[in-house]
């Protein structure tokens, strides 16, 4: 991971598809390059964060426009591809927890690639322990409580070791102890050069990341 | 929903509804080799369906995937279950024979029969529907609890999607895995919606219980259906369906 990653979107304008009675939701953005290593998308409620999240991570494919990685265009892309060069952190923990045990949850994506079981483990193991999980390892997903799903998604996303990372509301539901370790996982990846788009409310953690803030208003970054 | 109820009011009572399905489902799963019996029985069902308004270019549209899938069985049927003359065969493999196809045409009608009687119920709102089962003495709870069920549809489909998602976006490429490790996927997709569902199913039942659902042993309804004159002649021809559908499965009348 020596060369960065870069980021880039380009005249991009979406909106999901309208159903009948509803207001529609259109977003819109001219040129959008995160600038640091760390950038912050801040803004009101439905002003279209996680919308441009999902875009950014080739989840929702742009009506117009496009998105580059590295300089390239991903519209032909399989999510899977995108999936080894972008981690996507879910608002919602719950979506992306698949297996009964954590530690699984961690090997079961690396053995389905063809990472030998013992490595995975390994590695599985080693995340669990950065993550302050290893003494629920072999309780049951479905009941760990809402920091700790936080905690174990969040460590899912690191596994495929992308090279960019997009985290929507990361800390929703962490104590101010595990916040902070976060945060220093964060920094440790961002000093390997992985770069960070952080959607978030929660300032403090914004000011720790030393994060460039871009504020969302209405489908629209507001100019910086 | 009130629209819907409205029209309602001109259809047919919502158990003379039941009463159909039910006979027609039955008899689907009794038929057994009977072709042209089932082709009948089909023929009667559709004609139920066009009558009570279902919208037929609307299902088919959403079955026309299944309806493929059912013609793949339906031809692999007479692959593996040759019998009967045989109408086209390629390097000594029979690949259609008169009784295959007969095979195949038994359980598409058999599916079909299912998805009319189904196809039915779409014409009526859910309100209607839970008001007929509750006169029909089913209990309160259980009626509720097919309703809540149906609601729940299309958030588990739109879970699937997003958990499917979330899976490739662990860097897994679902078309380069090989069959066995696709099939362990899908295991690894359906457990968090299992999950899911029944958690949201506790929850909307906890929630539901603070609201007082079932403090009174009786729920009373201001809405109530009563049979009409044209509901009991539709009833009793219902019965007289029956009545000689099992004659005619019984003493194996060949009247074809
Ligand atoms: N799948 C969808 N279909 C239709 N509209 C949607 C969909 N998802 C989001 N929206 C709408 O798009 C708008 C922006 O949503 P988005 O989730 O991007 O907001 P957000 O900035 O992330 O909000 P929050 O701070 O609450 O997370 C909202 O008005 C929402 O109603
Ligand atoms: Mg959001």
């Amino acid at each position: 991971m020596d060369e960065r990653f870069t980021l880039e979107l380009r005249d991009i304008s979406f909106s999901y598809p309208a159903r009948e009675r509803r207001q529609n939701f259109s977003l819109a953005v001219k040129h959008f390059v995160p600038s640091g290593q760390c950038t912050a998308i801040m803004g009101e409620n439905g002003s279209g964060k996680t919308t441009l999240g999902k875009l950014a991570a080739g989840l929702l494919r742009p009506d117009a426009g496009c998105v580059l990685y590295d300089g390239e265009d991903i519209a032909g892309w399989k999510l899977g591809q995108i999936g080894r060069q972008v981690g996507y952190l879910f608002q919602e923990p719950s979506r992306q927890l698949f297996t009964p045990r954590p530690l699984e949850e961690l090997s079961f994506a690396q053995k389905l690639r063809g990472v030998p079981q013992d490595e995975a483990e390994d590695k599985a193991t080693e995340l669990l322990r950065q993550f302050e999980l290893e003494h629920i390892k072999d309780n049951t997903t479905y009941t760990l409580s809402r920091g700790e799903k936080q905690r174990l998604a969040i460590a899912a996303a690191m596994v495929a070791q992308p090279r960019f990372f997009v985290l929507d509301e990361p800390t929703t539901g962490l104590d101010k102890r595990r916040r902070g370790i976060l945060a220093e996982t964060l920094h440790s990846l961002m000093s390997k050069n992985v770069g960070i788009l952080l959607i978030s409310h929660d300032c403090a953690f914004v000011d720790e990341m030393q994060a460039d803030i871009r504020i969302m208003d209405g489908g629209g970054l507001v100019d910086a | 929903m009130t629209r819907k109820l409205q029209r309602t009011v001109r259809l047919p009572d919502p158990r003379v509804v039941f009463a159909l399905a039910f006979v027609l489902s039955s008899f689907a799963v009794v038929i057994r080799g009977n072709l042209w019996l089932m082709i009948g029985l089909m023929a009667v069902s559709l004609l139920c369906a066009v009558c009570i308004g279902v919208d037929f270019r609307q299902m088919w549209r959403r079955l026309r995937r299944l309806l493929q899938l059912l013609l793949i069985v339906s031809i692999l049927r007479s692959v593996f279950a040759p019998s009967g003359t045989i109408l086209l065969e390629l390097w000594g493999v029979q690949i259609l024979t008169v009784g295959g196809i007969q095979i195949g045409a038994l359980v598409l009608l058999r599916l079909g029969l299912f998805i009319t009687s189904g196809a039915m119920f779409t014409c009526y709102s859910v309100r209607v529907l839970i008001q007929g089962m509750v006169q029909i003495k089913m209990p309160y709870e259980l009626a509720y609890m097919v309703s809540v069920g149906v609601r729940f549809i299309p958030q588990l489909a739109e879970e699937l999607k997003d958990s499917l998602t979330a899976l490739q976006l662990r860097g897994v490429v679902i078309e380069e895995l090989k069959l066995k490790k696709k099939l362990s996927l899908y295991t690894y997709l359906i457990l968090p919606v299992i999950v899911s569902s029944m958690q949201n199913a506790k929850e909307l039942a906890m929630s539901m219980e603070m609201r007082a659902f079932r403090a009174e042993r009786n729920r009373t309804s201001f809405y109530a259906l009563s049979l009409k004159p044209s509901d009991i002649v539709m009833l009793c021809g219902i019965l007289a369906f029956t009545i000689l559908m099992g004659v005619i499965l019984i003493v194996g009348v060949d009247i074809f």
